[in-house]
């Protein structure tokens, strides 16, 4: 949806961070202000309507700021003068009037824009998230990765509705108050500019130093949050283990090192507005020192004075403010610089060009000397090749670290092989579109990830416009059906996060009548059976069988009864195939797969 | 609020100082325009220069003051304000530990986590502001009044006025603001609900290309945020103008009355009018205080929520913990004193909220050396029942005994550590393998890690790795196979020697012959110790000392396998399922 907002990254920035950077090992580079600010600019893109229309209430609500002044300062000597003031005051109030008007739209518009625009940056965030390929989550901590959702966003956000409009106004009353102050004394005008100048001197050393504290300031926060994430989520193992203590201890460490660094970052921004502050105060003095002896000389009249000082204190009110919105601005930027790391992650592979379509594959699948390692370095598949014809059942068994969960990684393109290729309906997996190669499998894996929505929902996931009655069909097949009626509202009830109120096993029964709605060409179990109880399992197989006829399946089970009737079953040993064949062949074998089998069919007969 | 201020009162005097350096700098502030009017009315109209440079000398004095307290208050303020952020961040974090499994179930970790980190911030960042701005304003508020009435009495009852409507205005502001910023909050909930909901079933998305799904969800939650973010912040744009308003009206009066007034005073008008603008910044920040006030408020609120739930076993616990502590000195044994028998006397046990019991009448005794299997279809409650024995719950009726005592009069503490668990899901944290291991021992041995190790099988597969012991694993363990996470939890409990093993159907992700290896080291190794094993494989049950078939939370046999295979039809129902037909 929003594809042309998300600029491709720069070439230099996409080097640095490849398959070798870790969590916590940020890569250090001189953090470009200009340049992240321009990307900001660029990403809201299409979301500016309504930026004309603030601009030109910045500019009147500016006016005011310039307008008054002079009115009052012409009141003040006309009550000098013993002159009447009643016009001069029904000009002022017409200000007045005109200025709340403005601000009140100004603020009321600049919500909405503001939120919008912030809107847009969270879910292009989340869009370019999701298209990352597995690995970047692997290697992230999710704690992280959500501060970055909505800390950081937050932080722009900020920025973005509470600062900008302000920003503009004083920038359209720096210039408006200057030209008046010139008009009335340039001597004065003169000694103020010094004032300005020393505040903006200063604001560039300060915003130097916090810029690095902020962006510190950000990383030690994702990594409390981390940890504060992964305690509270695992509870009961923390709890089961009493490493409370620890857990707390660790918390402790990073809570005061976050307290040590973002004190320093605040202290040292917040120098800004006490100092300019004091400058102001300083050239205030030079000014009513100066203009008293003007006035002395009879160069200028009381009531100038009067407009000059209230002038002065408008004048450098927004140059104390644009130093603060400055301030909110290395937050931002900070902030901004950790949302586009995200947007420079190189995302799963684009489909080549030309990518295939697959609608009805037929389920050939080919395995051609594939290897495979989630660190180069040490190899989890080291050569496998395997043919399999469409239609049949493959198992894969090993022990435990053998490598089958990598080969499913491989086959959904979790993960890509290093070397050699993985053939469906004899093209290379990455020929054809991602999407459709996905849906062309049916998964069951180890995780049962339940979302926090209905159990029908649960189910359809990935097809959302199912009717009930297929969703139903599914449960039933899975043998799912009976203990979702027995739910207090049945396929309607609302399951928390993770399905916590179901047991192990009745979650992994919703994620099977998952795989069974999706009717997938190929079929992957993944240890899929392990955790529920026999009696279920009869039922799951049985409807197994049931969907599984005239598929392409892998199923990956421990109990070795349970795929004696594959029409292949592979062993895999050490990242190779050690042996292959039917399970009568396999026993005649009698070879590692024989001795397991017996194992475990003696230990049942006892 | 109160929350915020009792924080506050654990650094009164840092508070105070802060307070006090800001009113110092404000004071600066408001000095310059009464001397300024008098540079007008004793310099400029008597025409002396001499009094000008004095008060101009004056002046510079009192701005050079002003400095001096602007620095130290925001040293103050900063320092103060991140202080309490940690120290209200690390009570959350502590009360988080002591509280029940039911308590967090309900109060969701997804939220939990959103209070300590977000609304943290939130509370620490009102407090800065309130050290810098929000005790600046009414000091300028009042002290420009008070100025101004000193100067020109007669203006009295119009500064009466404009801080009356002033004050109404603030107040409704906050009426109609707070509920709105209290849905924003909820809202943000939410959004981090979906993102922590995707982050945890990525593989699922992928696989099923429900991306386009997970962005649709992600946009809505973020499209509600963003509404009721507009919705809170255009409270806002309504109030905070009309407030600049009143102040600018006042103004037009305090000029209008000034005309029938004696113009020589007219440097002391503008003061007036000097003043009139800084009460008008002053009211100005008020409003943009009351917006942080407002989160602030709410923040407060929900951490406040977590500061005072009750632990869930503490409430029947406590009184009698209580008592413990004070008069029985020896419940808090060491787990040495353990000696591993266990049982179950008419135990039911409910979820908080649901509506049926998940255990009925439990009856069983288990002796020290024995191994208990547990089997029973998906949902029978065999996991609830093992969970009552470290007592990540109470039993709602009747009793758990641990060698004959109410496991609720125990301490919980030194409970859990004769008892370990290993859980259906292993659950590995950022760290090393063997930082993970001494989860179950801190000051095991590496000789002890490996051994450990070995009877868990985990052995070969650690020792294949790069680093061994010291390889880093991701969060939850993500670099591992499940075979693997579950070979390490298992590792991690055998480490801790306990006197109560539950095995809570961990081995599922292991092969048949990984298992039976695993299952006979625990065995030489179990001496004494008694093992809770459950499991969905008859193979694995069917050896042990008794045998428990659970079915709906009731218990429908009893026994030893021979036993059962008699007299109970669930369990031969398995058996044949499993054994008999295992081809199907």
């Amino acid at each position: 949806m929003s594809k042309p907002a998300m600029t491709p990254p720069p070439a230099s920035m996409k080097g640095g961070i490849g398959r070798g950077m870790m969590r916590g090992r940020p890569v250090v580079k001189p953090k470009d202000m200009k340049g992240t600010l321009l990307r900001l600019w660029r990403m809201t893109e299409g979301k500016r309507k309504g930026f004309g229309w603030i601009l030109i209430l910045s500019a009147l609500s500016s006016l005011t700021a310039v307008l008054s002044p002079l009115v009052i300062g012409n009141a003040v000597t006309a009550i000098d003068c013993g002159e009447p003031v009643a016009m001069l005051l029904v000009v002022l109030m017409a200000v007045y009037l005109g200025d709340w008007l403005v601000r009140f739209l100004q603020q009321y518009f600049m919500a909405s824009i503001g939120q919008h625009v912030i809107h847009h940056i969270r879910t292009s965030l989340f869009d370019a998230m999701r298209q990352l390929p597995l690995s970047f989550f692997d290697r992230h901590r999710h704690g992280e990765l959500m501060s970055r959702l909505t800390n950081d966003v937050d932080n722009i956000s900020t920025t973005i509705s509470d600062s900008m409009s302000q920003l503009l106004t004083y920038l359209f009353s720096i210039a408006g108050i200057f030209i008046m102050m010139v008009k009335l004394s340039p001597v004065l005008t003169s000694i103020s500019l010094i004032g300005a100048g020393l505040v903006l001197l200063l604001t560039r050393v300060v915003t130097k130093q916090t810029r690095k504290l902020f962006t510190e300031q950000q990383k030690i926060l994702g990594k409390l949050n981390g940890q504060i994430e992964e305690s509270i989520s695992g509870f009961h193992v923390v709890r089961a283990f009493g490493m409370e203590p620890e857990m707390t201890a660790q918390f402790e460490q990073y809570n005061e090192e976050l307290r040590r660094v973002s004190t320093r970052a605040l202290i040292w921004s917040g120098y800004l507005m006490p100092v300019t502050n004091v400058i102001n105060n300083l050239s205030f003095v030079a000014l009513a020192v100066i203009s008293g002896v003007m006035a002395l000389n009879g160069r200028i009249s009381i009531g100038m004075i009067s407009s000059f000082l209230l002038y002065i204190k408008r004048f450098s009110r927004p140059f104390v403010e644009i130093a603060n919105v400055y301030n909110h601005f290395q937050t931002a930027v900070a902030g901004a610089e950790r949302i586009f790391e995200i947007f420079d992650q190189p995302k799963e592979p684009d489909d080549v060009p030309g990518a295939l379509p697959l609608s009805a594959p037929k389920g050939d699948v080919e395995l051609r000397n594939v290897v495979f390692g989630y660190q180069p370095e040490t190899p989890i598949l080291k050569g496998i090749s395997l043919k399999i014809a469409a239609g049949t059942k493959t198992a894969i068994v090993g022990s435990t670290g053998a490598g089958k969960t990598t080969i499913i990684n491989l086959l959904t393109r979790f993960y890509d092989v290093d070397c050699g290729s993985i053939l469906l309906d004899g093209h290379d997996l990455r020929e054809y579109r991602m999407r459709d190669l996905r849906n062309a499998f049916g998964v069951v894996l180890q995780d049962t990830a339940l979302f926090a929505a209905s159990v029908r929902s649960n189910i359809s996931y990935g097809h959302p416009d199912v009717p009930i009655g297929s969703v139903v069909e599914a449960a039933k097949a899975a043998g799912a059906d009976a203990f979702i009626r027995r739910l207090p509202d049945g396929y309607d009830t609302v399951l928390t996060q993770g399905g916590l109120e179901l047991s192990q096993g009745e979650r992994q029964l919703l994620t099977i009548a998952r795989a069974v709605l999706a009717d997938a060409p190929i079929l992957i179990l993944d240890e899929a059976t392990s955790s529920v109880d026999t009696m279920t399992e009869q039922k799951i197989r049985r409807a197994m069988l049931k969907i599984t006829a005239g598929r392409t399946s892998f199923i990956i089970a421990h109990r070795l009864s349970t795929i004696r009737d594959s029409d292949l079953i592979v062993l895999i040993e050490d990242g190779r195939i050690a042996e292959k064949g039917t399970h009568e062949e396999l026993m005649k074998l009698g070879g590692r797969y024989a001795e397991m089998y017996r194992t475990q069919m003696g230990e049942e007969k006892k | 609020m109160k929350l915020i201020v009792r924080y506050i009162s654990r650094h009164t005097l840092l508070f105070l100082a802060g307070i006090a350096f800001l009113s110092l700098e404000a004071m600066a502030d408001l000095l310059q325009p009464a001397f300024m009017a008098n540079i007008v009315d004793e310099g400029v109209k008597q025409a002396d220069l001499g009094q000008i440079l004095r008060y101009g000398t004056i002046m510079l004095g009192i701005a050079l003051l002003g400095a001096v307290g602007a620095v130290m208050r925001n040293f103050f303020a900063s320092y103060t304000s991140r202080l309490i952020g940690k120290e209200m961040r690390s009570d959350l974090y502590r009360k988080v530990q002591t509280l029940s499994f039911e308590n967090i179930d309900r109060l969701q970790p997804a939220s939990i986590i959103t209070r300590i980190t977000n609304d943290v911030t939130q509370i620490q960042d009102f407090i800065n502001g309130c050290m810098r701005i929000m005790f600046k304003a009414p000091i300028t508020c009042i002290g420009a009044i008070l100025l101004i009435m000193i100067q020109v009495p007669s203006q009295i009852p119009i500064m009466v006025i404009i801080l009356a409507v002033c004050a109404f205005l603030i107040l409704c502001n906050m009426r109609l603001g707070y509920p709105r910023f209290g849905i924003r909050q909820t809202r943000l909930d939410r959004l981090n609900m979906v993102s922590r909901e995707f982050l945890a079933s990525i593989r699922v998305v992928k696989a099923f290309g429900a991306e386009t799904h997970e962005s649709e969800k992600f946009d809505r939650a973020s499209g509600d945020l963003s509404e009721a973010g507009i919705a809170a912040m255009r409270v806002m744009a309504v109030f905070s103008p009309l407030i600049n308003l009143t102040v600018n009206l006042g103004t037009v009066v305090l000029l209008w009355r000034a005309q029938y007034r004696d113009a020589a005073q007219i440097g002391r008008l503008m003061a007036s009018v000097n003043y009139m603008t800084q009460i008008l910044f002053a009211v100005g920040m008020v409003s943009n205080i009351l917006n942080t006030a407002v989160r602030a408020a709410a923040s407060a609120e929900r951490v406040r929520e977590i500061l005072e739930e009750v632990p869930v076993q503490q409430e029947t616990g406590s009184k009698v913990r209580g008592e413990a502590a004070e008069q029985e000195p020896g419940e808090a044994r060491r787990e040495s004193e353990y000696y591993g028998q266990v049982e179950f006397r008419k135990v039911s046990f409910c979820y908080a909220g649901a509506g049926m019991e998940s255990l009925k009448d439990i009856n069983f005794r288990a002796c020290p050396g024995e191994t208990i299997g547990i089997i029973g279809p998906t949902g029978s409650g065999k996991s609830t029942l093992v969970n009552l024995i470290p007592r990540f719950y109470d039993a709602t009726a009747g009793q758990v005994l641990i060698d004959g005592r109410d496991v609720i009069r125990m301490d919980s503490v030194s409970l859990r550590r004769a008892v370990a668990v290993v859980p259906q899901k292993a659950l590995l944290f950022t760290g090393t393998i063997a930082e993970n291991l001494r989860w179950g021992r801190q000051d095991a041995s590496p000789e002890e890690l490996r051994q450990a190790a070995e009877t868990a099988c985990a052995d070969d597969f650690v020792d294949s790795m790069k680093d061994g012991y010291e390889t880093l694993l991701g969060q939850g363990g993500v670099n591992l196979s499940g075979g693997q996470k579950q070979r390490l939890a298992l590792a991690r409990a055998l480490l801790r020697d306990p006197k109560i093993l539950i095995l809570d159907d961990c081995t599922s992700a292991l092969d048949a012959a990984t298992e039976a290896k695993v299952l006979e080291g625990i065995r030489k190794q179990s001496q004494g110790m008694t093992v809770f094993l459950i499991s969905q494989r008859i193979s694995t049950v069917m050896r042990a000392d008794q045998i428990l078939c659970l079915e709906e939370g009731q218990i429908q046999g009893l026994g030893t396998h021979e036993d059962l295979m008699k007299t109970c039809a669930t369990y031969q129902n398995i058996y044949h399922s499993q054994i008999g037909g295992g081809a199907l």
